[in-house]
């Protein structure tokens, strides 16, 4: 049985939803599954709206792009919430930011994840973290790709003059990986 | 973006990356461009890579002056390429003419966008008819390479070098900007094809031999006639040496679903559905737009009752479909106008829907 999964992360532009879907399919590439990673590109500017798609499978065939429905929605904001809530597949999930969405559940038949990320974030010193700790919030609940192969990614995909700021993202990593997924 | 000689590691990349870097590895020694989205990812590897390499670049005032130093850089026989996309290479087409006419290697890489006019910035496959039959004057025909993932942008960017110096004509990859901007990972293999000997007409200086000129006119309606025949006898020898296309389940088809480019992934994935369900259908992707696999196709006739045509433009390759159909079975048409490729689920709608016809 051939699986193939699909993930939509979506934000303001600014907060890194290029990058951490590009950490994503790299983790994907380096498990050795086959990934396709789109923009939803536009004449967009700081501040607007962005989101990119992430489908991965198992087989060695091209994935099918353009998907109606989605596994994983990752929303660091509410504008996304409510623009992808729909696109949700039946028993998906809804990884969203409650620092800047509201923690309202209009789905029954969807699993929900809502965080603090950017608040998280701001709390482990810099609030530009957002999108690496919601990588490690969706590794959790997605159980596709390990949080040592998302570091690893990581390591690939930020540039030589940036790599000082490697280790305060695998921070980041690991604290949305480890955070609680039935808090009290 | 680091260029990357290193050949069997994957790595993910961007399909405007790709292009880019194949490009520099088939030894591209010019390039010519004019930014324009959604394909300025080449320009700007272009930009430092090729001075690094101490090749050239030069950013150009327009896509006209862009493609026309293009011919310059070839009629010295040198590897040369330009970019662009919908409404930019449309200002290009004068050249192509030109440029079939000189019989010149020219490689254009054209990422199509929404058209006509300004249009947008969406992917499309709008850019068919311009890229297979052309706005230029005159008999010509163009090569035009059509990728469906990053790893053939770059397997095809590879041949288009080739093709074009092998048979010294101008050839198109025709991308889109959903490929464009989409990653994948990929290997750069090294470039696999042999290099094209020049030396007996590229203009280099008439040193210890006698000048050469590079032109396409011909007063004498004689000459013309002649050079028509030449360059036509041409266009046949790559028809037969080059008509390239996959081809799935077609042996027990009833219906086979045409379509090149992205949208033939979405084709891919509802075909297998299809399968799962019983539904005998089958897929052909044309992979040279031209030559068009139309002998093929025809063959296909034989066997398949009905064909289903698959684009994201108005029906543009529908034509050449049922060009080579030629009236022996039913063509019918699924599309979304611009934009993302339709979805899978409204391809395998589409495709039960003429199956109860």
């Amino acid at each position: 049985m051939i699986m193939e999964k699909n993930f939509v992360i979506a934000g303001f532009g600014g907060q890194g939803v290029l990058l951490a879907g590009e950490v994503l399919a790299n983790a994907f590439m380096l498990a050795n599954k086959y990934v396709t990673w789109y923009p939803c590109y536009g004449a967009e500017m700081r501040g607007g709206t962005v989101n990119c798609e992430i489908v991965v499978n198992d087989s060695e065939d091209v994935s099918a792009v353009n998907k109606k429905e989605a596994d994983f929605v990752i929303a660091l904001n509410q504008a996304s919430v409510d623009r992808f809530i729909s696109k949700i597949k039946k028993g998906g999930w809804l990884i969203a930011n409650s620092s800047l969405a509201k923690e309202i559940r209009t789905r029954a038949d969807i699993n929900y994840l809502f965080a603090p990320v950017t608040k998280l974030a701001e709390n482990l010193g810099n609030i530009k973290m957002t999108n690496i700790l919601a990588l490690g919030l969706a590794a959790k609940v997605s159980k596709l790709v390990s949080v040592e192969t998302l570091a690893e990614a990581l390591d690939n995909v930020i540039p030589a003059h940036r790599k000082h700021l490697l280790p305060l993202n695998l921070k980041a990593l690991k604290i949305g990986y480890e955070y609680d997924l039935l808090p009290a | 973006m680091e260029c990357l000689t290193k050949t069997n590691k994957k790595v993910l990349m961007k399909g405007n990356y790709a292009i880019a870097n194949a490009a520099v590895m088939a030894g591209c020694e010019c390039y010519f461009g004019y930014p324009i989205t959604p394909q300025s990812e080449i320009g700007e590897f272009m930009s430092g890579k090729m001075q690094e390499l101490n090749r050239a670049y030069v950013s150009a005032e327009s896509e006209l002056a862009a493609i026309n130093m293009v011919i310059g850089a070839c009629s010295t026989g040198a590897k040369a390429m330009t970019s662009s996309s919908s409404c930019a290479v449309a200002l290009m087409q004068e050249a192509i003419s030109y440029a079939s006419a000189d019989e010149l290697p020219v490689v254009l890489v054209s990422v199509m966008r929404g058209g006509p006019g300004l249009g947008n910035i969406y992917p499309s496959q709008g850019d068919y008819n311009q890229a297979t039959i052309g706005g230029g004057d005159g008999d010509y025909q163009n090569i035009v390479l059509a990728p469906s993932t990053v790893q053939e942008c770059i397997d095809l960017t590879y041949k288009a070098f080739y093709l074009a110096h092998k048979y010294r004509n101008p050839t198109i990859l025709l991308a889109d900007g959903l490929l464009g901007q989409m990653m994948e990972p990929v290997e750069f293999g090294e470039y696999p094809y042999p290099e094209i000997d020049n030396s007996g007409w590229a203009l280099t200086g008439a040193k210890g031999r006698h000048g050469r000129v590079i032109r396409s006119y011909a007063p004498l309606a004689e000459d013309q006639c002649v050079f028509l025949n030449k360059l036509f006898g041409k266009y046949k020898q790559i028809e037969e040496n080059e008509t390239d296309w996959e081809e799935i389940n077609t042996e027990d088809a009833d219906i086979v679903v045409v379509s090149f480019g992205s949208p033939s992934r979405n084709v891919k994935s509802a075909m297998k559905i299809c399968r799962k369900e019983g539904l005998k259908v089958g897929i052909l992707r044309p992979i040279t737009l031209w030559p068009f696999p139309s002998k093929r196709i025809y063959e296909l006739t034989q066997s398949v009752k009905k064909f289903l045509v698959v684009e994201v433009n108005m029906g543009q390759m529908l034509r050449d479909v049922k060009l080579a159909v030629n009236g022996a079975a039913p063509v019918e048409f699924f599309n979304r106008p611009v934009g993302n490729p339709p979805e899978v689920d409204d391809i395998v709608n589409k495709i039960k829907e003429i199956i109860k016809e």
